[in-house]
């Protein structure tokens, strides 16, 4: 019986750890009248662990690449074979590492990435893709896995936060519904500020009709009886709608945060002009700030026609991005607690078709991490001459996630618990890449 | 695994112990609230806990309102209700609620995110058919039936099919949903291995289930069912099995054995599939149906218990705000519920009467139990643990209660007057409940672990529309002309919180209408603002 074959997690025999704790709780049954309280293993509490972790606050931004981006135009160059397509590639700082020649700047700064090539994630499809890849496994039918931000979110951010910790940039509309997020059981406490049409979220600045003096005397008024109503009272949303009223005032003076104009004019030229570079300046703006989380959405990679020219636009414009990010965040010395990662929804086939396409290609595809908790310059996993199958260190979506928690001190074994029902951040049996971790 | 097994069942029945058998119950024209009260308060003796008191009226009237009708009670109806002195008014209370159009329209939201949201979101609606069920009170297993077999022709089933359809692409979640719905119990753990901590469940339910539905598909916009087919799965160790037509209990069901038919009657059968959904048409059941054996399986005498104990313990969930069994869909032998006695007593009871749920709500609001405090008077250490019941439980507003609870306090206090007569009230809180639907759409529905978001909180603070809706309102303007610091803050209160006021807050409201004698009619606004959006209002307590 082996536990790699499994899809869902339900607290197995190989789970030796929470198993053993569940029947010592029914042991507890056994002993005392009152079955024991299954609430009281409540995802919501707060773990010791955690609040260590807060201590030293690491951050993470994700680029998204919506629609998949290829792995052939990018980090996997196969130049001279029949599926390699016109690019060539090209040597980087990190000897005997090459990357497409469509990411010059990025060859000059391998030394703080590490990319992994042995993607093999199994769904093609747009939207169960988006959730694979950012959940790290597939929902039960009454289970909704928390994302990547949602969880982050919780073990990164702190509780009386004064700024969001989840934010997400979208702007464009292709592939927004498919890739959408969310806290899954967590709940609404780890959902995300979305900024897709505006650059602001809604309700950050006073009403009209309210001056602040005011605005801040009558939430004074509304403490004074909700906390009147409080005492003597106990539940766990009743405290959820006092802290909820408790961030306002935090996030509004937060607003700032979401000004662009407030980054001088250097950063933004730095950055250029394109949508995408100015999200992963404010994204290093948040990041500066105290969020945990930023997804930074550049869509809409999904090439199933002009591969090519679709690629030399969005690579180049990936390639100043990401080069920049790097250096503003080293810079600052914000790298070093900061993992940028590069990811889409999958990559895209070796076979070149009829319209000079790449289609949708789960089986052998990168991704990148750079910073925090990763070794600069690694290169794990490799494809085969064509790109068409992973011949060594193939992982999956789960392996990444537990990855990326372990890069920021996360442990990938970490469980949460739904009722009594223990939950691993990632399934059981996955293990992270140790090659890439620092 | 062997050794594993044993220890479980061994716990199982140093836990459990032998379930109580019929004889063993109080006897059954005992009172729904006398058994209740009979076995919590049992509980609450052996735990040396002594409960909170009773609400005090007001209280009362508001949680019932909410409970019941969805809705708050107006001023006027919590005055007056406060202010009598008949023995038997809470009774009289809990007849005019049930009897009320609000009623059903409170039932029907309820019952429509109950069997209609799924773990995803986007909800689709079953109300058509609920509300023709809900209004003439049709027993459970009436609309069970109905429900699972997803015949929408008549009029009295219009849109029962929905409620298939809202999974009929995906038959596991078919199957889960239907057994966590009806039966409060989830198989989805078994369907990729036997279920590691409960030994009642094994893969060969969760494709037992599934059989019933695997000849399920929809049929333009209804539901169908194939001729043939059967279920197969794939076992841990890699083997593959033939799933048995299997209800819960593991009792495999015989039926007559379809071979696949040839391409030729394949292809009729798609032509007068075709031909039905052309016409807009239910299909004929097949010759033989295996979702009817669900339905025959589940209703007969022993597993019927499955229905009954599911739907008591969400009811009491809905209005107690505590389930007998927690998870609700974790109804398994190593899940006790808090007080087995009781629920085998209430699902018993329902059985007996026909599985008349308005029955059981007004039975379970009878009791002593239902009408507890919800503020615990001593320390906060000794807080008895919910599952005793000894105080009673905050229950967050569902977006419709709280976006009519909203509307309700802003109307004006002199629109429901003591001599409006009923067919008028009925009609002007139809209009009320109406003006809500918007606003409604703005929060979210709370599932088991609801948190307030602080969109909520950042919208009802900073959003002009909202503002102008809690702000400048018929009750703000009615205020404005009061001229009374006492009597303004007295109404205020009543609007929006169905209660009396105390020194403590009318010393704080008027000691902010002195702060702003310049800007009186703001302060107003302000105040009644403050009062929306506080917690007291945002829960039924």
């Amino acid at each position: 019986m082996s536990s790699a074959k499994r899809k869902t997690f339900c607290g197995s025999p190989e789970h030796t750890l929470s198993r053993r704790a569940f029947l010592g709780a029914a042991a507890g049954v056994a002993a005392a009248p009152i079955a024991a309280d299954m609430t009281q293993l409540d995802v919501l509490q707060e773990s010791a662990l955690a609040g260590e972790l807060k201590k030293r606050q690491k951050h993470c931004i994700l680029l998204w690449l919506a629609g998949g981006a290829s792995q052939l135009e990018t980090w996997d160059p196969k130049p001279g074979v029949e599926t390699g397509g016109p690019f060539d590639k090209i040597k980087t700082n990190v000897p005997g590492t090459h990357i497409s020649e469509l990411l010059p700047k990025m060859s000059r700064r391998m030394d703080k990435t590490c990319i992994i090539r042995s993607l093999n994630t199994r769904d093609g499809g747009h939207g169960g893709g988006a959730q694979l890849m950012m959940r790290g496994r597939k929902d039960e039918p009454n289970l909704v896995y928390p994302d990547l931000g949602a969880v982050l979110a919780k073990e990164l951010g702190r509780a009386d936060s004064k700024v969001p910790d989840y934010v997400e940039f979208y702007s464009q509309t292709e592939g927004r519904s498919s890739a959408r997020l969310t806290p899954g059981f967590l709940g609404a406490r780890y959902a995300p500020v979305k900024l897709y049409e505006q650059m602001s979220p809604p309700n950050m600045s006073l009403p009209k009709s309210v001056d602040a003096d005011d605005h801040a005397a009558r939430a004074h008024l509304r403490d004074f009886m909700s906390r009147r109503f409080a005492a003597g009272r106990k539940s766990s949303a009743l405290e959820s709608h006092a802290d909820a009223y408790a961030r306002i005032t935090g996030l509004m003076s937060s607003r700032d945060l979401f000004d662009i104009e407030k980054e001088s004019k250097q950063a933004r030229l730095r950055y250029g002009p394109s949508q995408f570079g100015q999200q992963a300046l404010m994204a290093r703006r948040m990041v500066e700030a105290g969020v945990p989380f930023v997804r930074v959405s550049r869509a809409w990679w999904d090439s199933h026609g002009q591969n090519f020219e679709t690629h030399l636009e969005l690579v180049s414009e990936l390639d100043h991005v990401m080069s920049t990010l790097l250096d503003d965040l080293d810079e600052r010395g914000l790298l070093k607690h900061t993992l940028v990662i590069t990811l889409g929804e999958f990559g895209r086939t070796p076979r070149i078709n009829a319209s000079l396409g790449r289609d949708h290609f789960a089986t052998a595809w990168s991704c990148s991490l750079s910073g925090c908790g990763i070794v600069g310059g690694a290169v794990y996993g490799k494809t085969d001459a064509k790109g068409e199958k992973v011949v060594d260190g193939e992982i999956g979506a789960g392996e990444l996630f537990a990855t990326i928690y372990e890069a920021l001190g996360i442990k990938h074994d970490k469980e949460y618990h739904v009722g009594s029902r223990p939950i691993p951040l990632v399934n059981p049996g996955i293990k992270p890449v140790r090659d890439v971790l620092t | 695994m062997i050794h594993i097994r044993r220890i479980a069942l061994l716990l199982l029945c140093i836990a459990f112990g032998p379930i109580a058998s019929a004889a063993d119950l109080l006897p059954a024209d005992s009172s729904i609230p006398q058994a209740i009260d009979h076995y919590v308060d049992a509980k609450l003796k052996s735990e040396g806990v002594q409960p909170a008191d009773r609400a005090d009226d007001a209280t009362l009237i508001r949680r019932l309102t909410l409970d019941l009708a969805g809705r708050t009670p107006t001023a006027t109806e919590a005055r007056a209700y406060v202010a009598s002195k008949e023995k038997d008014k809470y009774v009289k209370l809990v007849d005019r609620l049930m009897s009320s159009r609000s009623f059903v329209r409170h039932q029907v939201d309820v019952f429509d995110a109950m069997l209609m949201r799924t773990a995803n979101g986007k909800p689709k609606s079953l109300a058509a058919y609920l509300e023709v069920a809900i209004a003439e009170n049709r027993p459970w297993d009436k609309m069970f039936r109905e429900l699972i077999s997803a015949d929408g022709a008549s009029d009295q089933t219009k849109g029962a099919q929905e409620y298939l359809r809202s999974t009929v692409r995906d038959i596991d979640l078919m199957a889960n949903k239907v057994s966590v719905d009806f039966f409060g119990i989830n198989i989805s753990c078994a369907k990729c291995h036997d279920h590691p901590l409960v030994l009642d469940w094994t893969q060969d339910h969760f494709y037992g289930m599934k059989s019933f539905f695997n000849r399920t598909f929809e049929n333009g916009d209804f539901i169908g069912e194939e001729e043939y087919g059967y279920v197969s799965f794939q076992t841990v160790d890699g083997d593959k099995r033939a799933a048995k037509l299997m209800f819960l209990d593991g009792k495999p069901i015989d039926e007559p054995q379809i071979k696949e038919p040839d391409d030729k009657t394949k292809k009729e059968l798609k032509k007068r599939r075709d031909e039905f959904r052309k016409k807009k048409q239910p299909l004929p059941p097949p010759s033989f149906s295996r979702r009817m054996q669900l339905i025959d399986a589940a209703l007969s005498t022993g597993n019927d218990q499955f229905l009954a104990r599911s739907i008591v313990n969400r009811v009491w969930h809905q209005l107690v705000g505590q389930g007998l069994v927690m998870p609700l869909d974790q109804m398994h032998s190593m899940n006790a519920p808090s007080h087995p006695e009781l629920l085998e007593w209430l699902s018993r009871d329902l059985i007996a009467n026909g599985y008349d749920l308005r029955r059981l709500m007004r039975g379970i609001v009878a009791s002593k139990t239902y009408q507890r405090a919800s503020r615990w008077n001593g320390s906060s250490e000794d807080r008895p643990t919910p599952k005793l019941f000894a105080v009673a439980n905050v229950k967050p507003l569902t977006p419709r209660q709280y976006a009519i609870a909203l509307r309700m306090a802003g109307q004006d206090p002199a629109a429901h007057r003591a001599d409006t007569p009923e067919a008028d009230f009925e009609k002007w809180v139809e209009g009320v409940e109406g003006g809500a639907r918007g606003l409604a759409g703005k929060f979210e529905y709370p599932g088991q672990r609801f948190q307030v978001s602080v969109d909520e909180a950042l919208m009802l603070s900073n959003d002009e529309n909202l503002q102008r809706e809690l702000m400048e309102n018929a009750l703000v303007r009615h205020l404005r002309k009061v001229e009374d610091d006492r009597e303004l803050i007295e109404s205020a209160v009543w609007s929006v919180l169905s209660r009396p006021t105390d020194d403590e807050e009318r010393r704080a409201f008027a000691a902010y209408l002195a702060q702003r004698k310049d800007q009186r009619d703001a302060a107003v606004a302000q105040i009644v603002w403050a009062m929306m959006t506080s917690g007291e209002a945002r829960f039924n307590h």
